[in-house]
């Protein structure tokens, strides 16, 4: 009979690590035609990052995401980056890429002060324009501002910065201290149903609530949100590396070592919660790693709502799961014999 | 060496090949259409998924001799300098792609199943793209691209018909 489930697990994440040093380095160009270019040492792997890097340049300098060009991952070109790990990209890098695109921003702010006789203090950048936060109408093209800091003041609007994320050392006599530059919190919410006959398990939907800062990009965000939950399902149900005794991989196929299909995943409800982080970029924290984490412990929640049973060794495969409800009845049986 | 003319994209073209060249190779070596992706080259992960007389195929496990005579569509088939198959651009309007290195199966694999029933339901769909493994979105912005590829097809239809 098929039984159903619910389970919820909630987890916290920590970003910019500290245990070593976790630098991001970025360099920022204005070019004469009001684009930018960036330089970064981060790699992309599907996670949307050199994206969110591009409109984190944008804002600052205000202009629009498609007018900046990232270059990126090439160590003959690009500064140095701590790499596309810990979810700190949109953080750490992004830090720096704002902090670059800042001081590339300085620049155009002195030369435009000059052109419309108003503070630096007073200008702001946004809609490819340079202009008085006070009176919007004395205005003039980033474009044209570049373009007059090269040729007419010898001063090339460009900016580099890098960025180390701010902690306090953990004191080795109380324990206490700041590791972890910010934290991300998230909760989701598992409905299954469990074959008590055979053990089998199908997700029909998964909720899930992540705060994540200020999300710089809601859909990738979400994308990244709905791809970590399908690896907490294969790694909550079906992936597992087995090897012989001689240490070789007995199934390194993707036949025999299973990852979820369009057919395994179930409906997912992303619902990103805003918050506001002082110091990642425009308030944002970081999304990847975490997604992943509550959909395992959530599923065997479900399951164990399900059938009563609690798997503790993943993935929890339908004859893990059959061979717990077998010896739970045994035990209930045995009770009842011996009562 | 066996001599082998393929209909690709609508262009005929020709190459001499070895017997075990597989068809995905004479595409991205013989002929430089890069876009089908050598992912497991073992049939299971579709990347590299074609259309060859209108079914969908993996080109790696198609000979490239077996392709002789046959009509291939390939990723690059699809679109344009100016323009993109409505698959394409509802793939990248919803932000469907995330490394984008199973986009070009996915794409094909869902354009075999519009030719074939341009009204699926989802569990067509879902079962349409099964042989398309995915590590970055979880399918979920693939299914909704392809569906609303489907509405928009069906409201030009429902406008074509009521004019």
């Amino acid at each position: 009979m098929k039984r159903p489930g619910r389970g919820i697990a909630c987890m916290w994440y920590p970003i910019g690590f500290t245990v070593a040093a976790n630098p991001s380095s970025a360099v920022v160009k204005v070019n004469e035609d009001g684009t930018a270019t960036l330089l970064t040492g981060t790699v992309e792997v599907g996670q949307g990052s050199l994206t969110v890097l591009g409109q984190i340049a944008a804002q600052e300098l205000g202009i629009s995401a498609d007018d900046v060009h990232v270059v990126s991952a090439d160590t003959d070109t690009t500064p140095m980056d701590t790499g596309a790990i810990a979810s700190r990209t949109t953080f750490v890098t992004g830090n720096a890429v704002r902090l670059a695109a800042a001081e590339a921003k300085s620049i155009l702010f002195e030369v435009a002060s000059e052109m419309l006789g108003v503070e630096t203090e007073e200008l702001e950048a946004a809609d490819h324009k340079i202009r008085s936060k006070t009176f919007p109408d004395k205005q003039v093209a980033l474009a044209e501002v570049a373009v007059r800091a090269q040729i007419v003041r010898g001063r090339p609007p460009l900016g580099s910065a890098s960025f180390n994320p701010p902690t306090v050392a953990m004191d080795p006599e109380t324990g206490q201290g700041k590791p972890f530059a910010t934290y991300v919190y998230a909760t989701q919410i598992a409905e299954v149903e469990v074959d008590d006959e055979t053990g089998e398990v199908e997700v029909l939907r998964i909720c899930a609530a992540h705060d994540s800062g200020t999300t710089i990009n809601p859909a990738l965000a979400e994308g990244q949100i709905e791809g970590g939950i399908a690896m907490g399902i294969g790694m909550a149900l079906e992936e597992e590396i087995l090897f012989d005794a001689e240490g070789g991989q007995v199934n390194p196929n993707l036949t025999n070592y299973l990852i979820p299909t369009s057919l395994d995943m179930p409906k997912i409800e992303v619902d990103i919660v805003q918050s506001y982080d002082p110091v990642g970029p425009f308030g944002a924290k970081g999304v990847g790693e975490p997604t992943l984490v509550p959909t395992m412990p959530a599923i065997l929640n479900a399951i164990y709502d399900a059938v009563g049973v609690r798997i503790a060794d993943l993935p929890a495969t339908a004859e893990k799961i059959l061979m717990a409800i077998k010896e739970k009845e045994r035990a209930e049986v045995k009770q009842l014999g011996s009562a | 060496m066996h001599h082998i003319e393929v209909t690709i994209n609508g262009v005929l073209r020709r190459a001499e090949v070895p017997p075990e060249t597989t068809l995905l190779s004479a595409l991205r070596d013989s002929w430089g259409l890069t876009g089908s992706k050598l992912g497991c080259d073992v049939g299971d992960c579709g990347a590299c998924t074609v259309l060859v007389d209108g079914l969908s195929v993996n080109a790696c496990l198609l000979l490239a001799v077996q392709a002789d005579g046959r009509e291939v569509v390939t990723i690059e088939g699809l679109s344009g300098f100016e323009y993109l198959h409505p698959l394409q651009a509802a793939f990248e309007r919803l932000s469907s792609y995330q490394c984008g290195f199973c986009a070009p199966g996915m794409i094909i694999s869902a354009k075999a199943l519009l030719d074939e029933n341009p009204a699926p339901t989802e569990l067509e769909i879902r079962e349409a793209l099964a042989g398309n493994l995915c590590r970055c979105t979880g399918y979920t912005k693939v299914v909704d691209a392809i569906t609303e590829v489907c509405r928009d097809h069906a409201n030009a239809v429902g406008v074509e018909e009521s004019a």
